[in-house]
């Protein structure tokens, strides 16, 4: 059986190295964010590895709803190092805006609360599953979004930086910035658990998180877009489509979607009459299949830059605890 | 991108895999997170990943028409100029496998709202894409469209799974006559979908089929999300009686899921129930005092992670309570009733 394990996990690693040779073109980060040139991290991983990659995007997720909701980040208790992982020390939360967002109505609120919750338990889950190799919370900047939505061009650099926790719609779009990500993160991260990794349920618990962070997805797709029909206004569904114009910047060349060699993006449209389609689904538009990125590509989205060899920025300034920190393609 | 070397590194995993498949779930209950993996139906049966297309393929005819014809008015192999002009895929039916059916029942929804009509188009042309691609990629081997019932007439399937749900006024049901009974027609889809691909998920070999079955799991969690975004906002404080609808579906779901257990322990993520409708839930954030949530997202309350069921009890579900026995103690196949009067095509049936 171990040796099986072996030969498995030296495929998978080679496959991955193979899969992920393909070029990029590298241009500016984005103004704010912070690179670092480090070596390459090592080839060979782990499933511990691939969870622990997904932890540390929960860890943002969480930070960012439950202040939404609350105005209060996770525990301390739901932060610290598994006494296994070689990262030990629990990073900060840079808080730039966040607070509970204003003016919500109680079913807003209620929403609000249940993402807030389940990304919270996503935190737990994934900790509880890798125990001692469990990693801390990486440092956090949730000032970021300031940044990314000049790089957007959704705000000039002049204007006071953009705040998702000014509004409902604002926190819509702050919202829309983490969640096609986790989906594509999780798919994109099924296929490379090892078959040890699927008898051990690994594989079954990453499709039923990719499955919850698609409902998100749906509750954000489906209430920009609603609210865009209900005023019979635009303006939040082309900036969310400015956001996922800057995704698809930030990973162009190295697309890794099913079906497709191009974007791994869907823009949001604002339907006009009952017989025209609405956009909720980001998937390829040949064969409605979800979207998948490799852990590189999600990299260049949290840290804001397309760069290859980056170790840290935008959300994670420290950049994340993961072997896979250092973008590789 | 897949050249010569990752042909070799590819077949290598799918070795690999299937010989730890091959232990079955018993022998591999506990090793890690205290818990087995989804039990699977047909333990004893030999199948492959096709086997699997096909199962979900037989769930795809059956969405894609009651969307199509929602949506457009019109089955998946008949374009009419509303479905052309959504660009709705048009399916062929010439698949050979197992026996061929026509869909009963059906008819375009009179929306009245941009919001459900669009979600309404979109969905049906996804959902149409999704046979299209499973047709595509299982070639001479893909199953015919089985008997589908969609009727909302006496007897029908609508009528007879709002009555089984205890909906009041099931006996005359109908998810094609107003925005909201369209969305509690698709309500008792959708999340069916996301928990059989789920279920399905660790059972695939070839991490190209499983990167497929993922894109498509996402899919269908995206099309929940919305369906149950959506009742939400219709009805947000149970004012019209929707979230209790729900509620009821998400129970009979659940019922039916753990009859088709047949009794053998459920798998990591096939708690009991296994399914909840929109009412809201409390909860704990950050160690404050508990607050109340909504409950857009269909999982379990602890880990927050969403249900997977095997064949037998997806099979449960769509048929109704066919693939069990009154006892409860040994499974019907083929399973008929409620949306495939003559059962699904396929091993699994």
């Amino acid at each position: 059986m171990d040796k099986l394990n072996s030969i498995v996990d030296k495929a998978l690693s080679r496959r991955n190295f193979l899969a992920g040779a393909g070029a990029v073109a590298a241009t500016t980060a984005i103004a704010g964010c912070s690179n670092d040139n480090v070596a390459a991290s090592s080839s060979g991983y782990t499933d511990a590895d691939i969870l622990n990659f997904a932890l540390n995007l929960e860890y943002l997720e969480a930070e960012f709803y439950l202040r939404a909701a609350t105005g209060v980040g996770l525990q301390a208790s739901d932060t610290t190092a598994g006494s296994a992982s070689s990262y030990q020390t629990v990073g900060s939360v840079t808080m730039g805006y966040a607070a509970q967002v204003a003016g919500l109505t109680t079913a807003q609120q209620q929403i609000l609360n249940e993402i807030a919750y389940e990304e919270q338990e996503h935190v737990r889950f994934l900790r509880s599953a890798l125990g001692s190799a469990a990693i801390p919370r990486p440092a956090i900047d949730l000032s970021f979004f300031g940044p990314l939505a000049v790089a957007a061009g959704i705000y000039t650099s002049v204007q006071p930086a953009f705040n998702p926790f000014a509004s409902f719609d604002a926190f819509l779009i702050g919202a829309f910035i983490f969640e096609d990500v986790g989906v594509t993160a999780y798919s994109g991260a099924a296929p490379l658990i090892s078959a040890a990794g699927v008898a051990a349920g690994y594989l079954t618990a990453a499709a039923g998180i990719l499955a919850v962070e698609a409902y998100h997805a749906g509750y954000i797709r489906t209430s920009i877009t609603g609210r865009g029909i209900t005023n019979s206004s635009n303006t939040y569904i082309a900036i969310a489509n400015q956001v996922a114009a800057l995704r698809a910047m930030l990973t162009v060349g190295n697309s890794a979607a099913p079906s497709t060699t191009s974007s791994v993006e869907t823009n949001l449209v604002l339907p006009t009459s009952t017989t025209t389609p609405s956009a909720i689904v980001a998937a390829d538009p040949t064969n409605a299949v979800g979207f998948a990125r490799t852990v590189n590509q999600v990299h260049h989205i949290v840290y804001g830059s397309p760069t290859v060899g980056v170790a840290k920025g935008g959300f994670f300034p420290s950049g994340t605890n993961s072997i896979f920190a250092t973008t590789t393609a | 991108m897949a050249n010569q070397e990752t042909q070799l590194v590819d077949n290598i995993l799918i070795q690999s895999r299937r010989k730890i498949l091959t232990l079955g779930a018993t022998s591999l209950a506990g090793m890690v997170l205290g818990a087995a993996l989804p039990e699977q139906a047909h333990a004893a049966t030999t199948y492959t990943d096709n086997d699997i297309l096909n199962f979900a393929l037989n769930l795809e005819y059956l969405e894609a028409n009651f969307y199509y014809l929602a949506a457009f008015g019109t089955t998946i192999d008949v374009a009419n100029a509303a479905s052309t002009a959504a660009g709705a895929p048009l399916i062929t039916l010439n698949q050979t496998v197992g026996t061929k059916g026509t869909v009963m029942g059906g008819s375009k929804v009179p929306f009245t709202t941009v919001t459900v009509g669009s979600y309404a188009v979109e969905t049906a042309v996804e959902e149409g894409k999704h046979v299209r691609i499973l047709q595509s990629a299982l070639g001479s081997l893909a199953v015919a469209q089985p008997a589908i019932n969609l009727s909302a007439s006496t007897g029908g399937a609508w009528p007879t799974l709002a009555t089984a749900a205890g909906v009041t006024g099931g006996a005359t049901f109908s998810p094609y006559t107003s925005d909201a009974n369209f969305l509690v027609g698709a309500y008792v889809f959708e999340d069916v979908g996301v928990t059989a691909y789920h279920g399905a998920a660790s059972l695939i070999v070839s991490p190209s089929v499983l990167t497929t079955a993922a894109g498509i799991l996402a899919v269908e969690a995206y099309h929940a999300g919305l369906i149950r975004t959506t009742i939400n906002y219709l009805d947000p404080v149970n004012a019209s009686g929707y979230l209790t609808i729900t509620g009821q579906i998400s129970t009979l779901r659940a019922t039916l899921a753990k009859a088709a257990l047949l009794g053998a322990a459920g798998g990591a993520y096939d708690a009991n129930p296994d399914d909840f409708g929109l009412a809201g839930f409390s909860v704990s954030l950050a160690g404050a005092a508990s607050v109340t949530s909504t409950r857009i997202t269909d999982a379990d309350s602890t880990n927050v992670i969403a249900f997977a069921r095997n064949t037998t009890q997806v099979l449960n579900i769509v048929t109704g309570g066919g693939a069990v026995n009154a006892g409860g103690t040994a499974q019907i196949s083929p399973a008929t009733g409620v949306f495939f009067p003559a059962g699904l095509n396929g091993l699994f049936k």
